[in-house]
């Protein structure tokens, strides 16, 4: 039996695979790291190190930014040096340990780990200004959408140059949601115009420090975005959620590209669920996007559910299935 | 002489300033403002929403529109008052209780703006008592609902609920991205959108 870091290369460069990847099973995310910073519980409100006031409801699966005049930070595009301020990356060693323990434990013959990198361009411009205004800000201000995207890369870089020193992961899980359910939200020639270039600088950071996997979130339609993935250097797309059309994805990009989910959580990851309806689905998925360039996933992005026992059951259905078709 | 097609063509690119100018030059020779409304700023919308509907434009180009139109319409608002010109129906939205995703509802609501209606905007986390309360002091004929989480939809159904409870006749619509029709058919809304220009539609057919 292939070891899970074998059987994953296997399966994204198209070899021969003897079963399904599990999940997240090939990546163990370090959530104890100090960077980058946000920690909250349902019923809180918090206001983040950059100033964004986050509300998560009691009973909801997670947290809001609020951009209401009061909590707004960025109020003016023309003027965002004077609203947007670097929260602090130089955390002591001691903040660390608890990460680098963590990081300790996991053999990285087998397997890979990360933190998990969150949030990443895109969502940072529409944290710091509302979505409807970042979004017409890049046609109402282009050139100051530039700087302010230029200046948060760069902090994520900082950021990376930490996260590497302390803790020195073998791969990257960053998150960035880049659509709904069945569109972008930019069209896909104004991402590659502000966002392409940034994340190319960043990624290829990352892998000249060590990333040998560079595993993106985004649980949306991006199929249109395929092609800058690819060039920005993402290895694992995952997120793909089933308005992709996930087949013909792999069909087109699998060679370069590897696409981890296919599974709604929507559907499947609720209060009720049943065995019977998650199996279904991932039979499905499975089916549909066969052996290669895919892993089987809950769109959710990390290595939970949002209700209890919905990912392990998933595994148990991905187990099922690699048994019916390997 | 103002062409109303220009204006169209303006509010189709999302420019406001010449939107405000265009409106304002074409009450001033005299062009009805019901026409500049209806053959300029919502033929306009029309063909955004359209556009959108076929993943040819996305938000930003919609939203900038929605801005330009709605710059020009508060041109013209004062003398569509005059003429007696009324809205083609009166809504409220909102999100519903436990979800503060906003950007779906306000994409509907300027596109019903956009297309006539006169939209009142609760907000998010919006509470069922809230709706019926703000219901009975607008006159509203229409409500939207808005969720966007699997946790937050049954937010949509207690509101039907709520708003049947209280003996309120106005139809309700719902949508957001876990919300299916068949969910919609199964907690008794009147309408269902999958996204911001098919409910325009779907609101002109609810209040006709």
């Amino acid at each position: 039996m292939l070891t899970i870091r074998e059987n994953l290369q296997e399966t994204m460069k198209g070899g021969n695979p003897d079963r399904f990847v599990k999940q997240f099973e090939f990546l163990e995310i370090i959530y104890e790291s100090p960077l980058p910073p946000l920690a909250m519980k349902p019923g809180e409100n918090v206001t983040d190190a950059w100033g964004i006031y986050w509300q998560w409801p009691k009973e909801q699966l997670g947290p809001f930014p609020v951009h209401d005049d009061e909590h707004i930070v960025l109020k003016d595009i023309n003027n965002w040096k004077d609203y947007v301020h670097v929260p602090k990356v130089d955390y002591p060693k001691e903040a660390w340990e608890p990460a680098l323990a963590h990081a300790n434990k996991v053999n990285k013959e087998e397997r890979f780990f990360s933190v998990f990198y969150v949030p990443g361009l895109f969502e940072m411009c529409h944290h710091l200004m509302g979505i409807e205004n970042a979004l017409m800000g890049f046609y109402d201000a282009p050139e100051r959408m530039h700087e302010l995207i230029a200046f948060l890369a760069k902090h994520e870089l900082n950021v990376a140059e930490q996260i590497i020193e302390h803790l020195h992961p073998n791969a990257l899980f960053h998150h960035d949601d880049w659509g709904s359910q069945y569109s972008t939200f930019l069209a896909p020639e104004m991402f590659r115009t502000f966002f392409l270039e940034p994340y190319k600088k960043i990624y290829s950071y990352w892998k000249q420090n060590g990333a040998e996997l560079v595993v993106h979130h985004s649980d949306s339609f991006a199929a249109t975005l395929v092609p800058d993935m690819i060039e920005m250097g993402i290895d694992i797309w995952q997120g793909v959620m089933s308005s992709n059309n996930t087949p013909e994805l792999i069909k087109q990009y699998g060679s370069q590209i590897t696409f981890m989910g296919d599974i709604d959580s929507g559907p499947v990851d609720t209060v009720d669920w049943t065995k019977e309806k998650l199996y279904e689905y991932f039979e499905k998925s499975c089916r549909r996007c066969g052996k290669l360039h895919f892993i089987p996933n809950l769109t959710q992005g990390g290595d939970y559910s949002s209700f209890p026992g919905v990912y392990e059951a998933a595994n148990n259905a991905i187990d099922q299935m690699s048994k019916k078709m390997f | 002489m103002i062409d109303l097609k220009t204006l169209t063509e303006v509010i189709i690119k999302g420019d406001q300033a010449s939107a405000v100018n265009m409106t304002k030059e074409a009450l001033a020779e005299g062009i009805g403002a019901e026409s500049i409304l209806n053959d300029g700023l919502i033929a306009g919308m029309d063909v955004v929403g359209d556009r959108f509907s076929k993943n040819e434009i996305y938000i930003p180009e919609m939203l900038i529109a929605a801005r330009a139109m709605k710059s020009a319409l508060e041109i013209l608002e004062p003398e569509l008052a005059k003429a007696g010109v009324k809205p083609i129906g009166k809504m409220a939205i909102g999100t519903v209780q436990g979800d503060l995703h906003d950007i779906g509802k306000n994409l509907v609501a300027m596109m019903l703006k956009g297309a006539g209606f006169e939209v009142v905007d609760l907000g998010v986390d919006v509470k069922p008592e809230k709706f019926v309360e703000k219901i009975k002091e607008t006159g509203v004929q229409l409500v939207g609902l808005s969720a966007l989480l699997t946790t937050t939809m049954p937010g949509m159904e207690k509101t039907i609920k709520v708003l049947k409870e209280a003996g309120l006749s106005v139809k309700i619509m719902v949508g957001g991205a876990p919300v299916t029709q068949e969910y919609a058919d199964k907690i008794g809304a009147n309408g269902y959108a999958a996204d911001a220009a098919s409910a325009v539609d779907v609101a002109k057919r609810l209040v006709a």
